[in-house]
């Protein structure tokens, strides 16, 4: 009865984190529980479907999980949750998806009343083929993802036993020459590797690129890699080169300027999910080689079209790559089942223990808008109104205070609207980086600022992902796309990348106090609040007489 | 049982006969036959075979005794045992129902549904007539009419033809004949002669029938394998198309069983699981606690005007939908929590015009008691009760819907049944989850219910489902304080032996002894000391309310102490990792929002509950305490700015409520009016310089001001001056009434003259005088009695099955004289064979105006 865990009735965990049982507990409920939040005391997890099925996938029963509640739980864990939970584990793998000899992929069963429900769904008939037997049923090759997909939405996820194919081999190493692995980074590769496919959720920050090369590493054939834009894509190159024994020739980039197709390449999602006369011209390139590894960089991205041409990468090892699964759209259940379940997790904030991430002192600034401001807003259209309260000249005023406070370090400013950020890049006198900005341009702007030749950068969202800029230590974000919580996640990450003298990273967030930027605000920095990330909260006139 | 001297004659002689103890016995089996208290022995008899009556005792039999009086249903008038016997174990006389069979019979016996010694078995009139099979009520034991009554109807000639065809003698008498089939049916060895000679196919259709129903259908030109067995009377017609396998023949093909499967021993309740008693307890304790969040969540929820009272009474479905949301749990859930609130007393209606629920003021007294006792009080209130929560959603006879909280959901089983499920956990181990098919089997064994809608099961099944809810059993198994429940005394001590008078006890008891050793115990780990025994029989109010209390001082230790702190966290969260002291408790569900309840409870703060605290007059620094006081950790800085963020704009703008105002530019005015004794009656408050605020409505101010010597103006409410001038008032366009004339308009001339017509010739019908009725009585005269002698003598003779002349008089008056043989008095009519008439009728008692006895022949 003096367990680190209680067990809601909502299905969530609550783990007292000074608990001198916590880090056993976290160990055994890792494996089914997602981790929802983790502030400082107490972590809350929640068990999903989607995630006792994980834990089935990766080879747990529900003995176990029924055992790690019961054991570390304080209170008696409620009996109908326990009867709950076996019975969704129970569901798992009544059917696999498995190759046959002569009928290739089939469907089998081992309790024929779920086949016959399943075959009796409007959705799941056009994919299946002719019935072999009372236990087994064809199903076309190319159908494999949809499926998948299609089950897990009747609640019978199948096992998918079928298989991968070994693809085009092609020999990549990592050099560790002076670098290695970091532990949990091939803890990472280990996971995937031994799960088949998945996704991997690590901090900003934190490496997932070398992750991806380990896995290369791991896979030695050709590896397809998709990526954000165009500049993530000729970063994900330089580190690769860097970090690997394949060279600049061996690494293709194929995205809207370039379309090479090499042993390993890189695309864009935007290319891929270019459209020209309803078609996707790029598509091909999935059957351009006989790929051994596909690499989704940040899978919360991954747009609705992809999901649709990995359904048929299945018999494809495939690996995400993100730092959070939180998807504004909703769409968590279409990365298990056309990625993979989760292989790999580690909070934040134990990676930041680990000294991998730098602290970060996160602040929320709010500012006052004026009298007139306040008119104004209150008689701006709905959908102006964000624009408004964001773009308030108060925030300009304290965003100088910040830059001039934190002179002499590597300042990004990052914003949503290009009138501000124009405005400010002129009273800073920064350069401006923004959606217009030729790749170039990009280029020399973000090597100069890594090389300390210019110590403030203004930038739209353009730089929300995968910019290594591992010098920046302070971030000051005026405005963002209304609520993302993955966008302030991401922005925050821009910081966290450890520095070379190992001192704290600043995040500032500058806020309208009583519009809805505050309340948008709010909702963008519970993801951070939930890793830990303890905001404080200043207000402007403070910081405007201390600066 | 004593046996007199001369074998009793009738029920009432048999009643007569019985001692004391054994009297006592039927009537607390069967409590209807004292309400009221009969006048003698022949009354109480009279009783005992009234219909209603023996349903009711029926349908309180266990299985066997049932199926024993089936079999003395289908078995001749008077039975011997050995006849019973015969057919309730068969020609093979299986020995478990031989040595159940004297239980059996003595239950019957002793509830008064069977007299007469072992070798005349007697079973009583109305449950012969309600058990025996009929066309219309098939029996379930499955056998048709006897030769004899199937073949009541049928032509000399034809049994001539079967008789001849069986091979049996000729005889010119239809009754021997019958007789000698019969004989020649009920003979082992020549009936397994005649069958042996059949075809197979013949064979075939007799045994499809033998298990019942006994009833085929043929065309008219039957099958020869038909036609074989129609003509031995093997199979006889009923109707035409339709044959009847008759009972002797279906008892042969049976081997003389009455029933396909006779079941003398109740079937045992199975352990499904068992778990650590510990364990259980420990469960059961957790979920006693939520159940007590849970009614209290409930209440609080209702605490600002509960949901309206529907017009018939009872929670609306959406209404009861909300709460499941609020309540996070499946609405049926709701509807046991709302009605277990409501049988304990804790939420009612509250009565006003607008008529809503809301808790009671026990529920405030409730509130204050120490967990355990609250728990023993939902308990207590949950094991009593008679309304079924179960019904919810359910429609009654009437296609109503029935609501949780409405009327029709009482059922005046589901305490019994409650009771006995409960017992029956008791009686496996300490620990033993049972599985719910075998303590369903069991009650249906106990009670077998004949009606379509097999309430007593439902009834336990949620027993099951509502004991795990309320903590009564854990992971399925009854749990320490679930058994105290019960009354169930402790090991060693001494206890009361249990007075056991419903038919199943004995039964039961022989089958609890069997288990304990043999049964689920052996899978177990050992539990050697006793099991205390509960009280077989629900326990009265003061023996309850020991148990309970006893329940409550178990289930004490068990509950989770109350916190007084909490962890705030810098997402705006609090996490209590326990149950919350109560002032603590109430506080924080002011000033955040619960997000999730279960062990722990996890509060998110809000601007909106921080704004909530507020109006509840709390200041900022009232929080800031409050928080720091019960927090284990530094309250974080986003949580301090957010209560001094709300605070801040807190209370910024004023609403108030006035009536009227007074306007003007020169504040000395004001001044004046304000220090001016005549105001106070206005209610004026100065909001601004030139502004006041009245609660008198305007025209008493403008009245007030006046007589005070100023010249207010009235103002419109766009700021301008009314102008003070006679206006009339009108109307929107409305149209005149229509005249709504006093009864029917005035009937024209036809019509007139048609209903004088048809009223003369009315009248003409009921003043002819008629012609008397040929006096059938042997005097000529009605007899005259009261009104209680002529119950008597009718209920006296539905006993001895004499005939009676009675005087009665017709719908239209008329008086007429009749000889009849009462068959059965209830409800106020009496059914009868009417002499006179040579028919059954029913006649109402009020219109008999006496009843006299036959002169003996």
């Amino acid at each position: 009865m003096n367990g680190p865990l209680i067990v809601q009735s909502d299905k969530t965990l609550l783990l007292e984190v000074d608990h001198e049982q916590a880090d056993e507990c976290r160990r055994a409920i890792a494996p089914f529980a997602e981790l929802e939040r983790a502030p400082e005391h107490i972590h809350t997890y929640r068990v999903t479907p989607l995630g006792l099925w994980n834990a089935r996938a990766a080879g747990h029963d529900a003995e176990q999980v029924v055992d790690a509640l019961v054991q570390y739980s304080r209170y008696p864990v409620p009996h109908a949750l326990l009867v709950d939970v076996a019975e969704t584990m129970d569901r798992y793998g009544r059917l696999t998806l498995s190759k046959h000899p002569a009928h290739g992929l089939v469907l089998t069963t081992t309790d024929r009343p779920v086949l016959e429900e399943i075959l009796r769904s409007k959705k799941v008939a056009p994919l299946v083929g002719a019935r072999l037997d009372p236990d087994t049923v064809v199903v076309h090759p190319s159908e494999r993802g949809q499926i998948k997909q299609t089950l897990l939405k009747l609640g019978w996820p199948a096992e998918d036993l079928a298989g991968y194919v070994d693809g085009e081999a092609h020999p990549i190493e990592l050099a560790e020459d002076g670098w290695a692995l970091r532990p949990y980074q091939k803890q990472a590769v280990e996971n995937f590797w031994h799960g088949g496919s998945g996704v991997v959720v690590l901090p900003c920050g934190a490496g997932k690129t070398l992750v991806g090369a380990g896995s290369m590493a791991q896979a030695k054939s050709t590896t397809l890699i998709l990526v954000t834009n165009t500049v993530s894509a000729r970063q994900w190159k330089h580190e690769l080169v860097k970090r690997t024994s394949l060279t600049e020739d061996e690494i293709g980039e194929y995205s809207g300027t370039r379309k090479e197709i090499r042993p390993v390449t890189i695309a864009t999602y935007q290319v891929l999910t270019t459209r020209r006369k309803g078609v996707y011209p790029h598509l091909e390139l999935f059957d351009s080689r006989d790929w051994g590894l596909i690499v989704y960089d940040e899978v919360h991205l991954l747009p609705a079209p992809v999901f649709k041409f990995t359904a048929d990468l299945q018999a494809r090892r495939r690996l995400g790559l993100t730092a959070t699964l939180v998807r504004e759209d909703g769409r968590e259940s279409d990365v298990f089942s056309l990625i993979g379940p989760k292989r790999f997790d580690a909070p934040w904030k134990e990676i930041e223990a680990q000294g991998y991430i730098a602290p970060a002192d996160c602040v929320e600034v709010r500012v006052n808008l004026t009298d007139s401001e306040r008119l104004a807003y209150a008689t701006a259209e709905q959908e102006e109104k964000y624009r408004f309260c964001a773009t308030t000249a108060t925030k300009r005023k304290v965003t100088e205070a910040l830059v001039r406070r934190f002179a002499g370090q590597q300042i990004l400013v990052i914003g949503q609207y290009i009138d501000q950020l124009d405005e400010l890049g002129e009273h800073l006198g920064a350069p401006v980086i923004k959606g217009e900005t030729p790749n170039a341009q990009r280029e020399k702007l973000f090597d100069a600022f890594r090389e300390g030749e210019i110590s403030v950068l203004v930038v739209s969202k353009v730089a929300n992902f995968s910019i290594d800029l591992p010098e920046a230590t302070v971030a000051i974000q005026v405005s963002g796309t209304f609520g993302s919580r993955q966008e302030e996640a991401q922005r925050l990450g821009r910081v966290l990348r450890p520095k070379a003298d190992g001192h704290q990273a600043h995040f500032y967030s500058v806020v309208a106090r009583d519009t809805i930027d505050q309340d948008f605000a709010a909702h963008r920095q519970r993801f951070l609040a939930e890793q830990g990330y303890a905001y404080r909260i200043v207000d402007a006139d403070e910081l405007l007489t201390e600066g | 049982m004593s046996t007199p001297a001369t074998p009793p004659r009738s029920l009432a002689e048999a009643l007569r006969a019985r001692d004391d103890a054994s009297l006592a016995q039927l009537l607390r089996a069967r409590p209807d036959l004292i309400t009221p208290v009969p006048t003698d022995l022949t009354q109480l008899a009279t009783r005992a075979g009234t219909r209603a009556s023996v349903v009711r005792a029926l349908e309180r039999l266990d299985r066997f005794a049932l199926q024993t009086a089936e079999a003395l249903a289908v078995a001749g008038d008077p039975a011997s045992y050995e006849e019973l016997l015969g057919l309730m174990a068969g020609d093979g006389g299986d020995p478990t129902v031989a040595a159940a069979l004297p239980r059996a019979l003595g239950t019957l016996r002793e509830q008064a549904l069977v007299w007469g010694e072992d070798t005349r078995l007697r079973l009583v009139r109305t449950a012969r007539e309600l058990l025996a099979p009929s066309p219309q009520h098939p029996s379930p034991t499955g056998l048709g009419p006897s030769v004899q009554e199937a073949s009541a109807g049928m032509s000399p000639g034809r049994i001539q033809e079967i008789v001849a065809a069986a091979g049996l003698p000729s005889t010119h008498d239809s009754v021997s004949a019958v007789a000698a089939l019969t004989g020649l049916f009920t003979d082992r060895k020549r009936m397994a002669q005649l069958l042996g000679g059949l075809p197979e196919e013949s064979l075939d259709v007799l045994r499809r029938l033998m298990w019942g129903p006994p009833y085929g259908q043929v065309t008219a030109d039957p099958a020869p394998r038909l036609r074989r067995l129609l003509d031995l009377g093997l199979l006889l017609p009923t109707a035409p198309g339709t044959v009847v396998l008759p009972r002797e023949v279906a008892l042969h093909l049976r081997g003389g069983l009455a029933h396909r499967a006779t079941e003398p021993v109740p079937p045992v309740v199975e352990a499904a699981a068992s778990y650590r008693p510990q364990v259980v307890d420990a469960t059961a304790a957790g979920q006693a606690y939520t159940a007590l969040a849970t009614v209290e969540e409930l209440l609080k929820d209702w605490d600002e005007g509960g949901p309206a009272v529907l017009r018939a009474g009872g929670l609306s479905v959406r209404d009861l939908k909300r709460t499941a949301v609020a309540l996070d749990v499946p609405e049926p859930a709701a509807a046991f929590w709302v009605e277990l609130a409501y049988a304990a007393g804790l939420l009612a209606s509250d009565g006003e015009a607008d008529e809503r629920y809301a808790a009671t003021p026990a529920y405030d007294e409730w509130l204050e008691q120490p967990p355990a006792e609250r728990w023993a009080r939902l308990a207590e209130a949950w094991l009593t009760a008679t309304r079924t929560p179960g019904l919810v959603g359910g429609r009654d006879a009437k296609e109503r819907t029935l609501s949780a909280l409405g009327p029709g959901l009482d059922r005046s089983a589901a305490s019994e049944v409650r009771h006995r499920v409960l017992t029956l956990l008791a009686g496996l181990p300490e620990g033993a989850a049972p599985t719910a098919e075998s303590v369903l089997a069991r009650l249906r064994w106990e009670r077998p219910q004949r009606r379509e809608d097999d309430l007593r099961s439902r009834l336990a099944q949620w027993t099951l489902s509502d004991a795990e809810l309320l903590g009564v059993t854990g992971r399925g198994a009854l749990s320490a304080h679930g058994r105290a429940l019960l009354g169930a005394t402790a090991p060693g001590a001494a206890r009361p032996v249990p007075v056991r008078s419903d038919a199943a006890g004995a039964a039961v008891a022989a089958a609890d002894a069997a288990l304990d050793p043999a049964g689920a115990g052996d899978k177990l780990p050992v539990h050697h000391h006793p099991v205390p025994a509960p009280h077989p029989e629900p326990l009265s109010a003061a023996e309850q309310a020991v148990a309970v209390a006893a329940a409550g001082r178990l289930l004490a230790p068990l509950l989770p102490e109350p916190l007084d702190h909490v962890l705030l966290q810098a997402d705006l969260t609090a996490v209590a990792p326990g149950p919350l002291r109560r002032p603590l408790a109430d506080m924080l569900g002011v000033l955040a929002d619960v997000e999730s309840k279960g062990g722990a409870t996890v509060y998110r703060f809000t601007p909106g509950s921080v704004r909530r605290a507020l109006d509840a007059g709390q200041s900022a620094s009232d929080l800031h305490a409050f928080l720091t006081a019960h927090s284990r950790t530094p309250v974080p800085q986003p949580l301090a700015y957010l209560i001094d963020d709300v605070a801040r704009k807190h209370g910024h703008l004023r609403v108030g409520a006035a009536s009227a105002y007074v306007r003007c530019d020169d504040d000395a005015v004001l001044n004046e009016i304000l220090a001016d004794k005549r105001a106070a009656g206005l209610g004026l408050r100065r909001l601004a310089p030139t502004v006041l605020a009245s609660q008198a409505d305007p025209a008493a101010l403008l009245e007030g001001l006046r007589s005070m010597g100023f010249a207010p103006a009235a103002e419109s409410a766009e700021g301008d001056v009314l102008i003070a001038r006679a206006h009339a008032h009108r109307t929107p366009p409305r149209t005149a009434p229509e005249p709504v004339p006093d009864g029917p308009p005035v009937p024209d001339a036809t019509l007139l003259a048609a209903a004088i017509r048809a009223i003369r010739a009315g009248d003409l019908a009921s003043t002819t005088p008629r012609k008397e009725t040929p006096s059938a009585g042997p005097t000529g005269e009605l007899p005259r009695t009261s009104s209680a002698e002529t119950l008597a003598t009718m209920q006296a003779a539905v006993l001895t099955g004499e005939a009676l002349w009675i005087g009665y008089v017709n719908a239209e008056g008329a008086a007429s004289q009749r000889v009849i043989a009462p068959v059965r008095v209830e409800g106020g009519f009496v059914t009868a064979y009417d002499h006179t008439a040579d028919e059954v009728r029913t006649y109402p008692l009020h219109r008999i105006t006496g009843v006299a006895e036959l002169a003996d022949d």
